[in-house]
């Protein structure tokens, strides 16, 4: 790799007043951003449909992780606590990070600021992968994975896999052809799914709660699965924010400045396609935070890949642990939803006025 | 890369799947009047007695009244071990005092064994009977409040089967270590079976063999009834909006028809469940029966629909509101709903109203 790569050479770089001075302390807002994800964590445990006194969800875990003596508190208390809210929370934080840094993955690699983690057909292909699991009157569950994740995660990776031969395939060798590619691939797997779900009968109603996202089926068993490799793909990505730099510029000057373009950028594809495939396979379709995390960073700290990305893993895992628990509070609201509704006027007020400044 | 092989393969899956997950097919449908075997396929013995459902506990002594319970004993009986419809064998370790039904039939169930006073929790729209309502809801449409769940310490969970409580939350509580009962019925005579098993689970099997014998001496004096009468050919009318739905063959709804004393006309597919106007027309029936008035339709928005005049129903004005919610809910007021739907399709036949009737489209 070109150590000429270094400088990020945003296109219009623009002053805007106060952000400047955050722009100067990313170090600042990733503390801050960590702090804010202790801080979800914790009322993502001490908080829930059911009340439960603070001083047993402590006690709980303080017996379960660090193996204090057990005090009085219903058996109820302690499954609540640690099998039910805590792999929640945990799940809700990592797909958060993962679609993050999916997202600003994608968006910088195919230069479009549309793009989201399942611009290249991840979200239909793995919907239609757990719309046909759902369908199979099968219950398959192996070391607490069950089909449905396991589909899920296969549907979103061939999909992607599908869609970088068929654009490899044609003629225009660019990610232009691969957008495009995702896109048609991605119209054909949504028909193939509106199909399953039309003749799916009585598993219908799974499969819409599949196409809103939820955590509520979260456990040990996926996170000790799912985390490790959410990890895997976000360090590959986190260590190529130089490459995502030079890509900005375009694939001919990344190539110029001495990059193997085809494959950092497959390297690159193929994290983001894992992790958002981890993602969807434990939660389902969540929408907005892929896309619209990295814009909020983007908007306060510029376009470096260096500073976007980790401080794009953080907030995306605070922003969807919060929008999970605000989602339960009231019951059990769409997690999807919350997303949007939070954080759509969030970013209209960000983008009104901050919209001079912006660059991808 | 051949992706059109890749789709069909996945489609042909697909397609697989719906078939399978379709209601079981009956067989042939019921022809003859609720053959109940006294032995329930569903259930095996307890590993510490042979139990046998119309047999008090064995400590129960000398049972003076009819209608007094046995819950006072010492339970006889548990552990017991019994298989629901999904196939997985439950372990009751105890006599269940913390019950949460997660369907509206099961919990109408407990509640007319006499177990309503143990049920702690029940899915959100079981709303029958009355004290039933007053129990903390769990289950949404969208799936199962695990915490909420959790919260009530159940002892034991009883769950739709073919897809009613999503499987994935039936598991779930079984990874939490709750035993859950799946129970689903296809026909009359398993709601019967399904009543039957309920009883053993939660030690009322006395009350569950005379609310069987309650359904099943209505359920005679109804088949007895039409038994004389023609045939008629019956569209039930599922649903309307935004197309027509009818009974799959083999369905629930279909088995009910055939008991009323009708023909049911089907949309001929185990997996789809609208049916064609024009196939309607073609197959003509002699009663539309309203299964969708609670939700206001009425007759007289079926006769005016355009091209439905040509039915033989619709010429002879046979379209007839029913409850549907005791028609096709498969708990102990399904008897009652076989009389309304027989009296539906054989208005003259020599049948005793069903108790609380809804008013349904008034003239």
């Amino acid at each position: 790799m070109s150590a000429g790569v270094s400088t990020p050479v945003s296109a219009p770089v623009v002053r805007v007043g106060r952000i400047e001075g955050l722009r100067r302390r990313p170090v600042m807002l990733a503390f801050a951003g960590l702090a804010l994800c202790a801080l979800v964590l914790a009322l993502g445990v001490a908080l829930g449909s059911v009340g439960i006194p603070l001083a047993d969800t402590v006690g709980v875990l303080l017996h379960r992780l660090f193996g204090w003596p057990a005090v009085s508190w219903p058996a109820s208390t302690e499954t609540i606590v640690f099998e039910l809210r805590l792999p929640r929370v945990l799940t809700a934080m990592a797909v958060g990070v993962g679609l993050a840094l999916a997202g600003a993955t994608f968006q910088g690699l195919l230069r479009n600021p549309l793009a989201d983690p399942y611009v290249l057909g991840t979200a239909s292909g793995a919907a239609l992968g757990a719309a046909v699991a759902m369908t199979v009157p099968l219950q398959m569950v192996v070391l607490g994975i069950g089909l449905v994740n396991v589909s899920a995660f296969v549907g979103a990776s061939l999909a992607v896999a599908v869609v970088y031969r068929l654009a490899r395939a044609g003629g225009l060798g660019s990610m232009t052809s691969v957008l495009l590619t995702g896109y048609a691939v991605g119209a054909l797997l949504a028909a193939a799914l509106a199909l399953v779900m039309y003749l799916s009968g009585n598993s219908l109603r799974q499969i819409f709660v599949y196409l809103l996202g939820s955590f509520a089926l979260s456990s040990w068993p996926q996170v000790l699965i799912g985390l490790p490799i959410i990890t895997l793909g976000s360090t590959v990505i986190l260590l190529r924010a130089r490459v995502l730099n030079a890509m900005l510029l375009g694939e001919e000057t990344a190539g110029h400045l001495g990059l193997d373009v085809n494959r950092q950028r497959l390297v690159l594809l193929g994290a983001a396609t894992l992790v958002t495939a981890a993602a969807v396979a434990m939660s389902g379709l969540i929408g907005f935070v892929g896309l619209v995390v990295p814009h909020l960073v983007r908007l306060v700290v510029g376009p470096n890949a260096r500073t976007l990305l980790p401080l794009s893993a953080i907030y995306g895992a605070a922003f969807l642990g919060a929008a999970d628990l605000l989602a339960r509070l009231p019951g059990e609201l769409p997690v999807g939803v919350v997303t949007a509704v939070v954080g759509a006027p969030f970013f209209l007020y960000l983008l009104r006025r901050y919209r001079a400044s912006y660059a991808l | 890369m051949p992706i059109a092989t890749v789709l069909g393969i996945v489609l042909a899956i697909a397609l697989a799947g719906c078939q399978a997950a379709a209601p079981a097919p009956t067989g042939t449908p019921l022809q003859s009047p609720l053959p109940t075997p006294a032995s329930a396929p569903t259930t095996t013995p307890g590993t510490t007695s042979g139990e046998v459902p119309t047999e008090a506990p064995a400590t129960a002594g000398p049972t003076a009244g009819p209608t007094e319970s046995p819950a006072e004993s010492p339970v006889a009986g548990y552990p017991l071990e019994l298989v629901g419809q999904d196939g997985t064998t439950v372990t009751l370790e105890a006599r269940p005092e913390r019950i949460v039904s997660l369907t509206p039939a099961t919990t109408e169930i407990l509640f007319a064994l006499g177990a309503g006073d143990r049920t702690v929790g029940r899915g959100d729209y079981d709303d029958y009977p009355p004290e039933a309502t007053q129990l903390p809801g769990v289950a949404a449409f969208t799936g199962v409040n695990h915490e909420a769940l959790v919260a009530l310490e159940p002892d034991l969970v009883l769950a739709g089967g073919n897809f009613f409580t999503p499987p994935a939350d039936i598991e779930r509580i079984r990874e939490l270590g709750i035993p859950v009962l799946v129970l689903y019925a296809p026909t009359f005579s398993a709601v019967l079976d399904d009543i039957r098993l309920i009883g053993q689970a939660v030690d009322t099997a006395v009350e569950a063999e005379q609310l069987v014998a309650d359904m099943q001496a209505r359920a005679d004096e109804v088949t007895t009834a039409v038994e004389a009468l023609e045939r008629r050919r019956v569209f039930y009318q599922i649903g309307s909006e935004p197309e027509i739905y009818a009974p799959a063959p083999g369905s629930f709804i279909a088995d009910m028809i055939v008991l009323a004393g009708g023909e049911p006309i089907t949309t001929g597919d185990p997996a789809v469940f609208a049916i064609a106007v024009e196939e309607l027309v073609e197959l003509d029936p002699e009663v539309i029966v309203v299964g969708d008035a609670q939700w206001g339709v009425c007759p007289s928005d079926v006769a005016a629909r355009p091209g439905w005049g040509t039915m033989t129903a619709v010429a002879e004005s046979a379209i007839r509101p029913v409850n549907d919610t005791i028609v096709t809910r498969p708990g102990p007021r399904l008897a009652e709903g076989l009389a309304e739907l027989a009296l539906a399709i054989h208005p003259e036949a020599a049948i005793a109203p069903p108790a609380d009737q809804l008013e349904l489209c008034p003239e």
